[in-house]
């Protein structure tokens, strides 16, 4: 393989030399972000450190191992293996389409025999890692050009068609939409997002005529006014809105309120754990639990814009934006800002897999700091 | 994303900051590489502000729904009770001007904590008079150094004398007035409470607030329609029905069906508004005004109505109900099946689903609705309590959804909406609002006409039937001429309708020839027992507690029996079938 010679300092490092360089504030944070996940779980169970809360501990544990552990592998084999990487979840999506675990009402689950995966959950790391490696290896006057966007849109298109058809749509959106952001930052001109903007807007009314069934159109419009339907699909909004607003300033008080713990909210311990912060802690809670996100997209920007190397500084903001759109997404949803889709609050719902894909991800992120002076030549095997 | 097409080049002022390595290898990388860079940090720029954008907005929706929007409880909590001394408010009683609500002067303790000399010395001399006070706490509080801190509220004469003789100084007495309900719980979800300070927190007390306190001043007291002796039978018979079929509630509702006055409205589990906090909360809940339930069959009463009034059918017609209708995943089925055609009358008396639905979809969905809304099914009604629920009724309105709002699922209501709802069927077309305020003697209410008196007629006969020899039977109150209809609904649940969670109700009207009085009775989640055989539907345990408290107050409100078999029982008897309709024009 061909390394660049070293230009700064920390380019290769023992093992405890990297262990010392890791951003041991960004870890404490994270822990501190799945600590509110616990007390918000054993809140869930009605004071019950089961059945959620132990294991969630546990899943943190074990993912916390293994985010420690990618930090320290040197981030020229993540981009030597970044395409295969993608193969192999491309391919346990398909496997997924073909031989998966059908689990309430939805296709997402392959069973390896030890554990269930969901290949969703890996593409969203191995996505990130294709596009990186790819823009890495791809000069700006060529990224303009519009003949090296076809491999990029395949790669972004083959596995959101696939999760699409699970069907998964808030995963798709996560995918769509990180993958958007890293081709911005990747430097794609940006007259062709204008265009594609565009398109998606015309087709709004044709797939709101042809392709969408009644149910969903119901959902839309659901969202759009939620009194509508209040016992049927406005349902879960309405009483996460409720139990919002009966917070109020400082909340209820841990393990007091009352929306939740009635089982008003259904699923409270998953995607709706944040009303159930709202409803106890109230208005305080909240901006806390979103001040430490804050603080991890940040931070995790900050250690983007440090790196010299421009696979990590793609790979750093594409795991970044995925972890903010997780936030996003979730918290807007709960407060009845977007409709309802299913991406849980991350590192706090309870959910083994999607913690383990952001674990593994901050674990890449951790791993481009580590490797910040490391550079890497521009096109290793680029053709042309 | 912001498609707003750039032109290029990139501009240079823009990699200034970004540029992260300064040295003599920088030099070397111009061009190309420099031109990424800065673009890159351009971009990561742009980004970031996005996202910083999203968590403003996502922060902006927190407080909004937090602090603007449903937080009034907390931050009415941050602002505590003034102390100036309140007017006295007035009085409330019942419509025979029976005292329902009134106060008693009593005293409360306070203390000017900086003229108290040895706090530890004097918590533990009040300690031995009031030993509910915890001593640690209240040392705290002579110790505060503060001009005011209470210590006790409402204290008795003799426990006043008692702490005057400790003589302690720096503790004082403030006169302050108690709110007491004679009563007890007896009318607890109507008359509400009162904070330690006397304000109305619930119920009329809420509702009336600034009206007592004006009234108050006036020495005027506030009247309600309500009839005490008529609650007391209400509440006994809705206790003794919940009890004997282990129910979790249950609630009533006694109206003139002439007036909308409402002489008596219970909802069990209740609290006693003397000690409100001593209650579980969820014993303040008020089935019957905020409540809103799918209530099942009694609604087919409103589908007859719409369907005989706008003369989509007539008492002669039929509708075929030999098999259940199946329209995409539901089934509509009926609990008594018949397997056969089902004349109108015969739908109401066997209450059939089917039927109804039938008729429902003849009447069509805009029709439905409309009836219904003149009804006041699907507005709020304006009752005065706080605690008023407002239906919730199915969005988008389909054709599904118009066969089973007719036989009472799918569109939720409270009992008072379906009471006042019934009074208007039987009482000759009018809609009179539900009210708890006593209408001056001679004052007639306003009521919108919601079907003709001739419909009206019809629906009495046939309500006369369905106790006479459906489903209503267990309602006969000897003598008084009960017409009314059974509901057996089931309750929803996370995943649909929970097969044994039922709702069970009956709406009676009596003397059913001229209804002068409705009484609405609602079981929750009542148990199949063995005198029952083990059912638990509507017939079984709200029909007989209807004809009970019907029984009860029939004589009270001065309501005559009439000889059965005499002309008035013939009159309201000349039922269904063909040609009947002539002989009640007297009606």
């Amino acid at each position: 393989m061909a390394i660049g010679g070293p230009i700064g300092r920390r380019v290769d490092l023992t093992l405890t030399q990297k262990l010392l360089e890791i951003n041991w504030l960004l870890v404490l944070v994270i822990m501190l972000i799945a600590a509110v996940g616990f007390a918000m779980l054993y809140s869930a169970a009605n004071g019950q450190i089961d059945p959620w809360a132990s294991r969630q501990m546990i899943r943190f544990a074990a993912g916390l191992a293994l985010m420690l552990g990618i930090a320290v592998i040197d981030i020229r084999s993540w981009l030597r293996h970044a395409y295969l990487i993608y193969a192999a979840a491309l391919l346990l999506l398909v496997a997924v389409e073909l031989l998966g675990v059908v689990g309430m009402g939805a296709r997402r689950w392959v069973d390896l025999g030890l554990f269930q995966l969901q290949p969703s959950e890996v593409m969203k790391i191995a996505l990130v890692l294709a596009l990186a490696r790819y823009y890495h290896g791809l000069p700006l006057e060529e990224v303009e050009r519009k003949r090296w966007l076809i491999v990029p849109l395949v790669m972004i298109a083959a596995p959101v068609a696939l999760v699409m058809r699970q069907p998964d749509l808030g995963t798709a959106i996560l995918l769509l939409a990180t993958a958007t952001a890293m081709l911005l930052l990747a430097g794609v001109r940006l007259w062709k997002f204008g265009v594609a903007l565009g398109a998606i807007i015309l087709a709004i009314p044709l797939a709101w005529r042809f392709l969408l069934h009644g149910y969903q159109k119901d959902r839309v419009l659901t969202y759009l006014d939620p009194e509508r339907d209040p016992l049927g699909a406005g349902y879960h909004i309405m009483q996460s809105k409720i139990a919002l607003g009966s917070g109020g300033l400082f909340g209820k008080g841990f393990m007091q309120g009352t929306q939740s713990h009635l089982s008003f909210l259904p699923e409270r311990q998953t995607d709706f754990i944040f009303t159930m912060l709202a409803e106890e802690f109230g208005l305080i809670g909240c901006l806390g639990l979103l001040s430490l996100y804050v603080f991890v997209i940040a931070y995790g920007y900050a250690i983007a814009a440090r790196a010299r190397n421009h696979f990590g500084r793609l790979l750093a903001t594409g795991v970044i934006t995925t972890f903010f759109l997780y936030v996003f997404i979730n918290m807007a949803m709960v407060m009845g800002l977007i409709p309802v889709v299913g991406v849980p609050l991350p590192l706090v719902s309870y959910g083994g897999t999607s913690m383990m894909s952001l674990l593994i991800g901050f674990g890449l992120v951790l791993s481009v700091y580590v490797h910040r002076d490391v550079t890497i030549p521009r096109r290793p095997n680029f053709p042309g | 994303m912001t498609g707003r097409p750039t032109k290029r080049p990139v501009r240079p002022a823009a990699g200034q900051r970004a540029v992260p390595v300064p040295g003599k290898t920088m030099i070397r990388l111009e061009g190309t590489a420099a031109r990424t860079m800065r673009l890159g940090h351009g971009r990561l720029l742009a980004v970031a502000l996005m996202f910083g954008i999203g968590f403003c907005v996502l922060a902006g929706r927190l407080v909004e729904l937090t602090v603007v929007r449903g937080g009034d409880g907390a931050v009415a909590n941050l602002v505590p009770g003034t102390i100036a001394a309140r007017p006295e408010r007035a009085d409330i009683v019942d419509r025979h001007g029976l005292l329902l609500a009134t106060n008693l002067s009593t005293a409360s303790l306070y203390a000017d904590a900086r003229e108290v000399l040895d706090a530890n010395r004097a918590a533990r001399r009040l300690a031995k008079v009031l030993p509910e006070l915890s001593l640690a706490a209240t040392a705290e509080k002579l110790r505060s150094d503060k001009a005011f801190v209470w210590l006790k509220r409402n204290l008795t004469p003799a426990l006043q004398d008692r702490i005057h003789r400790l003589g302690i100084p720096g503790l004082y007495f403030r006169e302050e007035q108690r709110r007491l309900y004679p009563h007890g719980a007896l009318a607890a979800h109507v008359l509400g409470f009162t904070d330690v300070d006397g304000n109305g927190i619930a119920g009329v007390e809420k509702f009336f607030d600034e009206e007592l306190l004006r009234r108050g001043h006036a020495g005027a007291p506030l009247q309600l329609s309500l009839d005490i002796r008529v609650q007391h039978a209400l509440r006994d018979e809705l206790g003794a029905a919940m009890a004997k079929f282990s129910a979790v509630g249950a609630a009533g509702l006694v109206m003139n069906a002439n007036t909308g006055e409402v002489l008596g409205l219970a909802s069990l589990p209740d609290f006693d508004p003397n000690h409100p906090g001593a209650s579980p909360v969820t014993s303040r809940f008020n089935r019957t005004s905020l409540g809103v339930y799918e209530l099942g069959s009694v609604f087919k009463v409103f589908t007859l109505a719409m369907a005989l009034d706008s003369g989509t059918t007539n008492l002669s017609g039929s509708y075929d109900a030999s098999k259940p209708i199946r329209v995409s995943r539901f089934t509509i089925r009926d609990d008594h099946p018949k397997k056969r055609r089902l004349s109108v009358p015969e739908i109401l008396i066997y209450s059939s689903n089917i039927g109804a639905a039938k008729m429902a979809l003849d009447v069509g969905g805009k029709t439905q609705r409309a009836y219904l809304g003149r009804f006041g099914m699907l507005r709020r009604p304006a009752l005065e309590l706080p605690e008023v629920g407002a239906p919730l009724s199915p969005s988008p309105w389909r054709d599904i959804n118009t066969m089973t709002v007719a036989f009472g699922h799918g569109l939720a209501v409270s009992p008072v909406q379906l009471t006042s709802g019934f009074a208007a069927a039987v009482n000759g077309g009018l809609l009179l609002p539900a009210t708890l305020i006593r209408h001056q003697p001679g004052q007639r209410g306003l009521g919108v006409r919601v079907i003709g008196e001739r419909t009206s007629g019809q629906l009495r006969r046939l309500l006369r039937a369905v106790v006479e020899k459906g489903t209503g039977g267990k309602a006969e109150a000897p003598g008084y001429l009960v017409g009314g209809k059974t509901g057996t609904a089931e309750k929803a649940g996370v995943r649909g309708y929970r097969r044994r969670a039922l709702i069970s109700s009956f709406v009676a009207a009596f003397p059913i020839n001229a209804p002068a009085y409705v009484v609405y009775v609602m079981i929750d989640e009542p148990k199949g027992i063995k005198e029952t055989y083990g059912f638990a539907a509507a017939g079984w345990n709200a029909a007989p507690a209807a004809g009970q408290v019907i029984q009860r107050i029939a004589p009270i409100l001065g309501v005559r029996p009439v000889h059965l078999g005499g002309p008035a029982k013939r009159q309201a008897m000349a039922v269904p079938g063909q040609g009947g309709e002539r002989k009640v024009a007297a009606n």
